[in-house]
């Protein structure tokens, strides 16, 4: 693989007690490419893009982000991420308006410029209608949306996704897509799981699979399927998911 | 299905209350052990008293007195406290085929939680009754165990309805703060009035003549005597069964009640807040992103109900509690050394009231959103103290507060004192502060904004206040001694100024110290931080 490298990983390890939820996973990712992450339940998607952001410290394994070690650089790199997390990093007793400044601020935008954006995206993810609502009012897919915006705010290089689409209507998924999608022609670099193989196909060039913390299989969305296969059959043959309910008479 | 449930309950609470560390279960059992030890010192003392013959004479009005102060801890030091103890959560377990009944027996148990201390002490005073030869010995048992017994069960089922029609009162926007502040400057009124109006011989008869009415502690010591048993009995199963109805008929009424439909409709034609200049105050002085945290705090913590209680009783409450044993009978009177520190003791109190939500678990309303300290591009310490002051600044707000509530009452306050209050208390908070910054990273708990009170009882927190708050008030306790004893202001100016520089020692020690656990326990502290609650809302 040639060009620079958003993401480069090498032989990350993350153990808890005797097990090993991330084991000895490698992986590239290039600048400006759509990656997908996918697995099922408890693979280890999740503890990566956590070890990835800094939030969890790896047992073992090396990780670079944007060319710079994530082990001394780490201010400097958090700079450049956006982040769109499983669990809501939205601080409940906020406006949607006041949490957009409040990233912004955080990520070292002056402030009338982080006030100026946070409307635009505001109006941007049709979130201005009730300027004093609380966030702890949203409905789900409301605040996947802020969420989303605040990932944004900043302009950043990479964007670490983990089920981004979860919960999120129809229309509201359409925009994110094509933001998304926006992004990537700009030169950014995105990293995101779902579990809607639907959505990555469309969107993605490149994916990963992981299985019980190893990646099992690597490579362009074209490599990976043969014929008319699809991502989903290529997913359920590669992590090898079998019916087991037929063995469940009472069901 | 009782036992799934608080199986349920026990497996959720396992960890949460014990901490994934070792270090935090020996942390644990050691603030369990000094809190129950002190009520256990207390059962141990009711015991010798109640088992002396000698305090025969003045036993009946004795044992009344103190049933009735069990009466009045068990059913309003919880709300006093902003404390109201377990309670089911009834939107996790209403989807299951539960009767009711059983349901109600499980909230019945847990109020428990809210004042296991008091068992003890009733515990203690039936045990030295039954060793009391004058009220029949071992063979007095059914008699001295049975009107106790009922006495406990008309405590659990008044508390369980008064916590059931409180919680859907505060579920009331806006005037769940009112209606807390009345219940709790209700609940302190009989002791406001006791002493600072001594006219009031009807209210001192309803405590010293007990004995002789109908209450449930005087029905319960003339039955445990052996005065009018029959009647005492019937008394106090009356008084059982007023209480099971409405402990009932508040739970029903909780089960069916719809906290939504009653918040009626949002006004939205403002598009900010009031206290946006307020908000905005940080930006003046503080560069980004330490504003930014600093601001986001003021806004975040003036919206969540349970600070604004907290931060509501602290120039209330506080100053009700502390009026009658500062002054007594005559407001703005001097000469008594608490009188004239008055404003600098109601300020200090207000500052440790206000500990529990904020300094002392600084990321407990931001529950998993914690995590964006870790994530942006700011180093903890700048988190760290941007969240300081913000403290600071409602202290500051809480200070001017008390200060407009004296005058408003008429209290004599010399400008001097007013300065010293300041000074004094931006001491202790600096002290505070330190040791708030360490709890924060050491003992992080997630805490619900929508609860105006709290559930646990005896709680690590509650030992932390023990333990940690005389020390943090000992240096000024020490400039205050010296000034009496040597009764000089230079000397006292000159330990307060070292009492100062010794504090910012500690702050900047435990600082560094706070950081570097940040730094190895991220991962924990997040964890604790986004954990949720079994089917008992213990939080």
């Amino acid at each position: 693989m040639t060009g620079p490298l958003a993401i480069e990983v090498e032989n990350l390890r993350k153990v808890y007690g005797s097990k090993a939820a991330v084991d000895g996973l490698s992986l590239t990712v290039p600048c400006g490419s759509f990656f997908g992450f996918l697995g099922p339940n408890g693979a280890g998607k999740s503890t990566t893009i956590r070890m990835l952001t800094g939030l969890i410290p790896p047992t073992s394994g090396s990780i670079r982000l944007l060319g710079m070690p994530l082990a001394g650089q780490e201010l400097e790199i958090k700079r450049h991420i956006g982040l769109v997390p499983d669990e809501s990093l939205l601080f409940d007793r906020l406006t949607g308006a006041e949490f957009l400044e409040f990233v912004g601020r955080m990520y070292g935008l002056a402030r009338p410029v982080a006030r100026e954006r946070a409307g635009e995206l505001l109006n941007l993810f049709e979130l201005a209608g009730q300027p004093r609502q609380l966030i702890a009012e949203y409905s789900k897919g409301m605040r996947k949306r802020i969420a989303m915006a605040a990932s944004l705010i900043h302009r950043p290089q990479l964007f670490l996704m983990d089920e981004p689409f979860e919960g999120v209507d129809a229309v509201g998924a359409r925009l994110m897509k094509d933001i998304l999608l926006d992004q990537v022609r700009q030169g950014a670099t995105i990293f995101l799981t779902s579990h809607v193989l639907e959505v990555v196909e469309r969107l993605c060039d490149r994916v990963a699979i992981i299985h019980e913390g190893r990646i099992v299989r690597e490579g362009a969305m074209q490599e990976l399927r043969t014929g008319s296969e699809t991502l989903e059959d290529v997913f359920v043959r590669v992590v090898g998911a079998e019916r087991e309910f037929q063995k469940l008479e009472w069901l | 299905m009782i036992a799934a449930i608080l199986r349920a309950q026990w497996l959720s609470m396992r960890s949460f209350r014990m901490g994934p560390g070792r270090r935090a279960a020996i942390f644990s059992i050691l603030t369990a052990a000094l809190w129950y030890g002190f009520w256990t010192a207390l059962a141990c003392g009711a015991e010798q008293f109640t088992s002396s013959p000698a305090a025969s004479a003045t036993m009946p009005a004795a044992l009344a007195i103190g049933l009735l102060l069990i009466f009045l801890y068990w059913q309003f030091a919880p709300i006093i406290s902003a404390s109201l103890g377990a309670s089911l959560d009834l939107k996790k377990l209403l989807v299951y085929p539960v009767p009711h009944r059983k349901l109600f027996v499980i909230e019945v148990l847990l109020r428990l939680t809210t004042c296991a201390e008091m068992l003890l002490v009733l515990a203690g005073s039936v045990a030295g009754l039954i060793r009391n030869p004058v009220y029949g010995g071992i063979a007095g048992i059914p008699r001295l165990v049975t009107p106790f017994l009922f006495f406990i069960l008309f405590n659990l089922l008044l508390s369980a309805g008064i916590r059931n029609l409180l919680e859907r009162l505060l579920s009331h926007k806006r005037l769940r703060e009112i209606i807390m502040l009345v219940v709790v400057i209700g609940a302190a009124l009989p002791r406001l009035v006791l002493v600072s109006h001594s006219r009031v011989a009807a209210l001192q008869r309803f405590v010293k003549d007990a004995p002789g009415g109908f209450w449930p502690w005087s029905a319960t010591v003339r039955f445990a005597l052996g005065h009018e048993v029959f009647l005492s009995g019937l008394i106090l199963i009356g008084w059982t069964a007023a209480a099971f109805a409405f402990g009932r008929h508040q739970f029903e009424r909780s089960l069916r009640y719809d906290a939504q439909a009653t918040a009626g409709p949002k006004r939205n034609d403002r598009t900010h807040s009031r206290l946006e200049p307020f908000y905005r105050l940080p930006s003046l002085f503080l560069p980004d992103p330490a504003a930014a945290i600093v601001e986001k705090e003021l806004r975040s913590l003036s919206r969540t109900p349970r600070f604004r209680l907290v931060f509501i009783m602290g120039f209330s409450f506080g100053m009700i509690v502390w009026l009658p044993i500062t002054f007594g009978t005559r407001l703005g009177a001097r000469g008594s050394l608490v009188a004239e520190h008055y404003l600098t003791i109601v300020s200090v109190y207000a500052l440790t009231l206000l500990g529990q939500v904020s300094y002392l678990n600084t990321f407990g309303f931001d529950r998993s959103a914690a995590q964006i300290y870790f994530l942006a591009p700011v180093s903890m310490a700048k988190s760290l103290v941007s969240k300081n002051v913000a403290v600071v600044l409602w202290i500051a707000v809480e200070m001017l507060a008390v200060t407009l509530a004296s005058f408003v009452l008429r209290i004599r306050l010399a400008p001097a004192s007013i300065a010293e209050a300041f000074v004094v208390t931006a001491i202790v908070a600096v002290y505070l502060l330190a040791m708030g910054n360490l709890s924060s990273v050491h003992f992080p708990r997630a805490l619900n904004p929508e609860r105006v009170s709290q559930g646990g009882a005896a709680s690590r927190m509650q030992a932390l206040i023990f333990v940690f708050y005389p020390i943090a008030l000992l240096p000024v306790f020490l400039a205050f001694w010296a000034r009496e004893v040597f009764q000089s202001q230079v000397f006292f100016s000159a330990i307060l100024a070292f009492a100062a520089v010794l504090g910012a020692v500690v702050y900047w020690i435990a600082m560094d110290s706070a950081v570097h656990t940040v730094v190895e326990r991220r991962e924990t502290i997040l964890m604790e931080l986004s954990r949720s609650e079994g089917p008992v809302a213990t939080e």
